[in-house]
């Protein structure tokens, strides 16, 4: 699965996804952990201080990540479906809040929501290798006027 | 209006670009038919019964005479020599090919047209009242708050994706001529105790299967605030409104289900977070904005024109039957605003062809300063003529089918395409309104029933706004059969209401038979001067109920 940081195919990815039972294979590692697994194991996952990521989808507590943004490094932010568009307005938040580690879409993410993404503070994209092509990363700058104002500029185009 | 400049243009390039890419992309079967279609929505183009159909942007219902010599132009070069207006005051092409439509967004685009987010769960054209601007008793003119709107709402990264379709009405005076109240969101332009402009702002009305009144969010939101406001309502909305039911998945609905002064609550709490931020609104932007709806150079002499014009009415009843229907007071001396009818006898309410179109473009630049509106009642207006030359403007709409002198009555009516054309549908609509206009032809009985709203739609999405109109036509499917129901005292005006069902469905021959029982009810029950609506309301429907559903004997 193709991951885009920053409009550039990356092939190292160093942070690894666990559950509740892969959790103790990887002591050390950076890792990424589902929404519920951190809600249950808060306290262990907050004290150490290895690189710690949270992935969280449009249904789950999204103050509770806002909580603890000081310990994590990135957000990963599930689009179960590409209509669901709660995630643009979780990264906003996200950005609005000061956090500047990686922002990061999963699931039914595709090259014709990246722009938008981008401008709502995602920085990186992981794409279903059927959903990607060698144009995918054409497509930031397809659109180069913006009215409002975003994560990526807060001022509208009236104060540029 | 509101002219682009270098960046306005290049956004809508760059999005017929963008799209011309996207149905490549689809073509070569890159992008999954669903997803596809939330793209093509976004860009207006639905698939319709027999073809697609393309929902073209028409902001606030503003058109330059240049921009309607195009539409003719696409209507005759890549549609069947028609086109049709919309109760969002947009233009719908009924046959376009897939393939054809990055061109004709190309060609929209040279003249300042595009189809961006028309349709889709998405921030839709932001309406209002089609006499903005030459109201005596307006508070301010509301196209500026409009294209204000309008850039905002223009390809907002955040919500694109909402959880349902969203609609912003803007009014400007006492009175509603937008639908305000049964908007996402109304926005009302008043004065506050120390005569500041600002605006009362409504949240959570619709139509739909489930018809709301809007409720008040903000007695008073000033001017500057506008942006940051509306971009709180959206954030709270897209994070909390429901996503697992479609048709529960509107605006009004969360409202409804939290309680306005909950739902207030959350908005109060978000706002405050960007109150103060970069979208807090300039003085210098809102002047901006404001210079492009300068009043018109309009003539100091206008009023000279009124002695021939009195002369004209005296000897023609025919132009004077349209001109006491059909153009309405302008708050410059000597000026009258005309609304072009797009409901003449037997026609599709609401269509219009491409030599119509170029007629009223003529009409725009001879009289009118270039200028032409669309209405939410699905008809055109020529906002600023002299009374000089009513007469003048009358023969040449007359000779080409645009001056029916119905507006405001009976066959002024709303009716969304039905069956004929649409895959929502449940009945048709079109027949139905041929019987109406068969049954209901004669002018001096329609001028006698006077100011009514009859509003038809095809199926429960309503379309057409029948839950809003003093008499609403619902069709409905009956194991195969076009069946209709009807509502009694609906309103979408400043005294907004939804009206009530009579009682059970009537066949599809029966309807106009059934219409002129209610009105015999109105004119035995009237009181002097008193319209239809106002009749219903004072009498209830018993009287109406008694006597459309008598038994035969």
């Amino acid at each position: 699965m193709p991951l885009l940081i920053n409009q550039s195919v990356v092939t190292d990815d160093k942070w690894v996804r666990v559950d509740a039972d892969t959790l103790a294979q990887h002591p050390d590692a950076a890792i990424i952990v589902p929404f519920e697994l951190f809600a249950a194991e808060q306290d262990s996952l907050l004290a150490g201080d290895r690189p710690l990521a949270v992935q969280i989808n449009g249904d789950q507590d999204f103050e509770l990540v806002l909580a603890n943004l000081e310990r994590l490094s990135l957000v990963v932010i599930e689009f179960p479906v590409f209509t669901d568009g709660r995630g643009f307005s979780f990264a906003r938040i996200l950005r609005r809040k000061g956090f500047s580690g990686e922002i990061r879409a999963t699931g039914d993410v595709s090259h014709d929501r990246l722009e938008y993404m981008t401008r709502c503070g995602f920085d990186a994209f992981e794409i279903q290798d059927e959903r990607f092509t060698g144009e995918t990363c054409s497509v930031f700058g397809e659109i180069t006027v913006h009215y409002q104002g975003s994560a990526d500029d807060e001022r509208p185009i009236f104060r540029r | 209006m509101y002219q682009y400049n270098e960046q306005d243009q290049n956004l809508v390039n760059q999005r017929v670009e963008q799209y011309r890419d996207q149905t490549r992309r689809f073509l070569a079967g890159e992008i999954p038919d669903d997803e596809f279609r939330g793209l093509r929505l976004m860009n207006g183009l639905y698939i319709q019964r027999f073809a697609p159909m393309l929902r073209v942007a028409v902001p606030y219902g503003l058109m330059n005479s240049v921009q309607v010599r195009k539409l003719a132009h696409i209507a005759r070069t890549y549609d069947k020599n028609y086109a049709h207006f919309t109760t969002r005051t947009n233009l719908q092409f009924n046959w376009p090919k897939l393939e054809e439509v990055p061109d004709i967004l190309a060609e929209l685009a040279e003249v300042q047209m595009h189809a961006i987010q028309t349709s889709g769960n998405c921030l839709r054209n932001t309406t209002t009242d089609h006499f903005a601007g030459i109201l005596k008793d307006e508070i301010e003119d509301s196209r500026p708050w409009c294209e204000i709107i309008r850039q905002w709402t223009t390809l907002h990264p955040e919500f694109a994706y909402l959880p349902r379709k969203f609609k912003i009405a803007v009014t400007g005076s006492s009175e509603d001529r937008a639908a305000s109240q049964v908007h996402d969101i109304g926005l009302h332009l008043v004065k506050n105790d120390a005569g500041e402009v600002g605006f009362e702002v409504l949240v959570g009305g619709g139509l739909g299967r489930t018809p709301m009144i809007g409720k008040v969010i903000c007695d008073f939101l000033p001017k500057h605030d506008l942006l940051t406001y509306l971009e709180a309502i959206l954030r709270v909305y897209n994070l909390n409104g429901r996503r697992d039911n479609k048709y529960k998945a509107r605006i009004k609905i969360l409202v409804d289900a939290l309680g306005i002064d909950k739902f207030r609550e959350l908005v109060d709490a978000e706002w405050a977070e960007i109150r103060g931020g970069e979208m807090h609104l300039t003085d210098a932007e809102i002047a901006r904005i404001k210079g492009f709806f300068a009043p018109h150079p309009y003539a100091a002499d206008a009023v000279n024109g009124v002695a021939a014009l009195e002369s004209k009415l005296a000897e023609d009843s025919d132009f004077a039957a349209w001109y006491e229907r059909n153009t309405r007071e302008h708050k410059v001396d000597g000026y009258r605003a005309v609304v072009v009818s797009l409901k003449p006898y037997l026609k599709a309410p609401g269509d219009i062809t491409d030599v119509q179109l170029d007629v009223v473009a003529d009409l725009a630049d001879k009289y009118n300063f270039g200028e032409i509106r669309s209405t939410h009642d699905q008809n055109l207006v020529l906002a600023h003529v002299q009374a000089g030359d009513l007469f003048a403007v009358w023969q040449v709409l007359a000779e080409n089918n645009l001056a029916r002198p119905n507006i405001g009555t009976l066959t002024d009516m709303i009716v969304c395409p039905g069956f004929d054309f649409c895959s929502l549908a449940n009945a048709h609509t079109l027949n139905v309104a041929d019987q109406i206009n068969q049954k209901f032809d004669d002018i001096d009985y329609l001028h006698d029933i006077g100011d009514i709203k009859l509003n038809m739609s095809g199926c429960i999405n309503a379309c057409a706004h029948h839950h809003v109109a003093h008499i609403g036509i619902l069709g409905v499917d009956r194991k195969g059969e076009d069946f209709y129901q009807i509502t009694l005292g609906g309103s979408s005006r400043e005294d907004a209401s939804l009206g009530k069902v009579i009682g059970k469905a009537v066949p599809q021959a029966e309807v106009a038979d059934t219409l002129e029982k209610v009105l015999q009810v109105y004119i035995e029950q009237r009181e002097e001067e008193e319209r239809f609506i106002d009749t219903v309301r004072r009498i209830g429907l018993t009287p109406f109920k008694e006597r459309v559903y008598a038994p035969v004997n």
